[in-house]
């Protein structure tokens, strides 16, 4: 059974509609990518997937239901969400940010474990532990969002547009990080992103959604062939 | 559901019901009724003419304020100090307050221009907590006679005036005051419904809505508050007026003289409905029908508040508003006119007129 | 000279109580974003609720403890109902409401309590009239030295709270970015109510040690001190705790000596303007307060 399943997922805002039935699929140790321009929907879906609007239709984690779960018991469920943005806690210090990623876990030893090794994994973030995130580079605070969410130890992480107003030698990093986690610690990620052509380098499959629905899926081999697909959204 | 067209025969019929309505009621009070519900009504056109001032400045400009009950201490303070111990006649005291009254409130407005929201209320509760403490300070008690305050403001007998008739004592002052209120009241709804529905007012609008597109869009934001908090404060200014004429007295710990003055007016208009030119006259008479109504909740029961109430020591009247203003915030936010015009368009509707068929004016 | 170390040893008590106040108005505008208007008045409540223990024959230490609790209470509670609710639809019906609550509170008081024989509350601390001490040449009375305590060790306990607790860690969190903070598996709702619940406790506690020196309750117990409070706040930055706590220290040392050398100018009667004009001369020259950062400008 997939990691994550969606059917007919359904979701927007106040009276208007945005998401009109989505199907997609998250196999356990897959990259998937939602591509798509904006306003197809693709924070939407995020946002849908991890609780954080209302929704209708089925989301299930490993065959559990989650639909009406909210946000903050799906962290508990293996979900973390990595928004758009960063959104990481400007005012508090990195290591504060980690450690309110760790906040449903109790296990104490465990958790200073994980700071150091993400600290490890992204030794920038370590020189500034106790710095304000707030002063952190775009490309840092993007780390750091990745590294607060990873606290969680999810088996499924969402990430929404990590390239957005970073430089494309920082993107390129942060992409290898997902794939270098991907690779060895078997995370599951969904990926939306705009950037069509770094996301298809590291994908296994991916879901083309226009205007709230999807109008394409395949592996990032056959979407990368695919022409149409290709002169709409690679300027092929 | 009755649809007319504005401007035609049915949609001046029903103004004209309308009016006939209103003229009736205000000839029916001052001639039918005993002079204490005559008084009541006076009062009500008192905070009426206060809240419609609130009105301007947070119902359409967004502008917090809680400092209103300065500007009618201003009036009050003013139209007593020139009767009583310059002999001015009541009549001029009315411009006298209005002008001193718009430059406080000019002043005022400074601080407005630069900080929003819960920091401008902060700046407007600082006003009206300070404008008593100033009243009783020793070094002003030769103006404001300090924490006694200003009695025995007295004017000539009631003026001759051929709509009253015969009329003399306290009666004849009630019915007076009646008249003298209205007008104001009326004058005041006049300003207030021209600067709605002028250039200025809709630079009103367009403050509160959004500030900063106002301001890219032509919008001298500096003028526009200034002048607004200026011209409410002198209107509010004309109900303290009207207050100490009323009362003959006017002291610091007064009737809307302290903060809780201000909490009453910001009461009244959204109660009757903020942003609305009609909300602070519906406001009115509907706190000053439940103010009489639960006064005397406390030494005797009657109906159904008594039930609920009879244990308490006093009146229950003040938290039935907190609670009335509570609920209106969540069911009614434009407040008892909002909820009436929802109503009512369920039963008529006045279409505007098509585009370029005359002169339309937006509603 | 010993004059000016009796208006500082009075100054730092009743500034104490102003700043416990004061950190009540941060804690919320931190956590949530609001002026509680009604913190004043949620205060006075509270103690009326103690003293009402008390009269039931509690002990008065535990009644204040119990006045604390129910304080957290009832600001958690208004908060999750009446606050959540409105300001889902505007802000400005957030000032409304408390406003409507400072009304209601008030008149709650007086139904439930105004017609008894004035209250009064005893002191936490031994007051007798030879219970102080001399210290250069100053009188400090215990109840005063006591006030000052018990306030600065509950601060520094809030201080704890936000620093080194997983809690404190959250309402910190909640406070920068609730929607990151719910990503993060943080009980949203449950700080946001306890921010509330928090500064209502404090309040509780700062209208207990007020009322113990006042003596007297009524429902206007707690006003003049918000004023102080407000006007502490927004010295300090409305979202600096310290701030806060440092400007209501200052603010209770400045109106004493302020009414103490100039009582031809400013005496006993006119000490609240002190605040008051404090508050004017903050927000028109420098709104976010001398430690806070909050953007109060308009861009």
């Amino acid at each position: 059974m997939s990691l994550l399943k969606v059917r007919g997922l359904t979701a927007g805002y106040g009276a208007v509609e945005v998401l009109h039935g989505i199907d997609l699929d998250v196999e356990d140790g897959e990259i998937v990518v939602i591509l798509g321009a904006n306003g197809a929907g693709k924070t939407t879906t995020m946002r849908a997937v991890s609780g954080m609007i209302a929704r209708t239709g089925t989301v299930e984690l490993s065959g559990v239901d989650i639909a009406r779960t909210g946000a903050e018991k799906l962290v508990r469920l293996g979900i973390a969400h990595v928004p758009q943005g960063r959104g990481t806690f400007a005012e508090l210090s990195v290591i504060d940010n980690l450690r309110t990623g760790a906040y449903s876990r109790t296990a104490r030893a465990e958790v200073d474990a994980d700071i150091d090794r993400w600290f490890g994994v992204f030794p920038r973030l370590a020189e500034r532990r106790d710095q304000r995130a707030g002063s952190l580079s775009g490309g840092e605070q993007q780390m750091l969002a990745i590294a607060r969410a990873l606290m969680s130890r999810p088996r499924l992480l969402l990430c929404d547009e990590p390239s957005l107003g970073l430089a494309p030698l920082i993107t390129q990093e942060v992409f290898d990080v997902l794939r270098r986690l991907n690779s060895d610690d078997g995370l599951s990620v969904l990926l939306v992103e705009q950037n069509a052509n770094l996301a298809l380098r590291v994908a296994s499959r991916v879901y083309l959604l226009e205007t709230g629905t999807v109008v394409a899926s395949g592996t990032a081999a056959e979407i990368s062939s695919d022409d149409s697909i290709r002169k709409a959204y690679l300027g092929a | 559901m009755w649809k007319i067209r504005e401007g035609s025969a049915q949609h001046w019929l029903l103004r004209s019901i309308g009016i006939a309505i209103i003229a009736l009621v205000v000839v029916w009070v001052p001639t039918q009724m005993s002079s204490s519900r005559i008084g009541q009504f006076s009062d009500a056109f008192i905070l009426m003419i206060a809240a419609m001032s609130l009105n301007l400045v947070l119902g359409f400009t967004g502008q917090i304020s809680i400092g209103h009950s300065a500007f009618f201490g201003i009036g009050g303070y003013t139209a007593a100090i020139l009767i009583k111990d310059h002999g001015w006649s009541p009549g001029y005291t009315f411009y006298a307050a209005a002008v001193v009254a718009f430059v406080v409130g000019c002043l005022v407005a400074l601080p407005a221009l630069r900080i929003r929201g819960i920091y401008l209320a902060l700046v407007t509760l600082a006003v009206a907590v300070l404008f008593p403490t100033l009243v009783k300070w020793k070094k002003l008690a030769w103006l404001t006679e300090g924490a006694k305050g200003i009695d025995s403001v007295r004017y000539e007998e009631v003026p001759v005036w051929p709509i009253l008739g015969e009329l003399k004592g306290r009666e004849g002052r009630a019915v007076f005051m009646f008249w003298l209120a209205l007008i104001v009241v009326a004058v005041t709804y006049l300003v207030c419904r021209g600067i709605v529905k002028s250039r200025f007012g809709r630079a009103l609008v367009a403050i509160r809505d959004n500030e900063t597109a106002a301001a890219v869009m032509g919008v001298n934001l500096t003028t526009t508050k200034v002048l607004v908090f200026g011209v409410s404060a002198a209107l509010c200014s004309l109900a303290g007026v009207l207050s100490t004429l009323k009362t003959g007295v006017v002291t610091p710990e007064g009737q809307y003289v302290t903060l809780l003055g201000s909490i009453v007016f910001l009461l009244v208009m959204v109660v009757g409905g903020a942003g609305t030119l009609w909300g602070p006259i519906v406001g009115g008479l509907v706190y000053v029908w439940l103010d009489s109504t639960t006064r005397d909740i406390g030494t005797e029961s009657g109906g159904v508040l008594g039930a609920i109430f009879g244990w308490a020591d006093q009146s229950p009247a003040t938290l039935i508003l907190g609670v009335a203003l509570v609920l209106i915030m969540f069911l009614a936010p434009y407040g008892l006119v909002g909820l009436f015009r929802k109503l009512w368009r369920k039963v008529v509707v006045v279409l505007p007129k098509p585009a370029g068929s005359g002169s339309s004016s937006p509603s | 000279m010993e004059r000016f170390f009796q208006y500082v040893f009075d100054g730092l008590s009743f500034g104490a109580i102003y700043a416990l106040l004061a950190l009540g108005l941060v804690v919320v505008f931190r956590g949530t974003g609001h002026l509680n208007f009604a913190q004043g008045e949620m205060a006075m409540i509270c103690t009326f609720v103690v003293w009402q223990f008390h009269d039931w024959g509690v002990p008065l230490v535990l009644a204040v403890v119990l006045g604390m609790v129910v304080g957290f209470a009832l600001g958690a509670g208004v908060e999750a109902t009446v606050i959540r609710g409105v300001a889902k639809k505007s802000q400005a019906g957030v000032f409304v409401v408390s406003i409507a609550l400072f009304l209601g509170l008030n008149s709650l008081a007086a139904m439930v309590w105004g017609n008894l024989p004035p209250e009064q509350l005893p002191s936490l601390f031994p007051d007798e009239p030879d219970d102080f001490q001399r210290i250069f040449g100053a009188v400090w009375r215990y109840e005063y030295i006591g006030v000052l305590v018990v306030a600065l060790v509950l601060m520094g306990l809030l201080f704890l709270l936000f620093a080194k607790t997983k809690f404190g860690l959250a309402m910190r969190a909640v406070a920068s970015n609730p929607e990151s903070a719910k990503l993060a598996g943080i009980p949203t709702s449950l700080v946001l109510a306890s921010s509330w619940g928090i500064a209502s406790a404090m309040g509780a506690l700062s209208g207990s040690l007020w009322g113990g020196i006042v003596g007297e309750l009524g429902a206007g117990l707690m006003f003049t001190v918000f004023i102080y409070a407000s006007a502490a706040a927004t010295l300090g930055g409305f979202d600096s705790p310290g701030g806060a706590v440092i400007a209501g220290l200052s603010i209770g040392v400045g109106e004493q000596l302020l009414a103490g050398y100039f009582p031809g100018w400013i005496g006993q009667e006119m000490k609240l303007s002190v605040a008051l004009l404090t508050i004017f001369v903050v927000l028109l020259f420098k709104p976010s307060g001398l430690f806070g950062s909050a953007k109060v400008e308009r861009v």
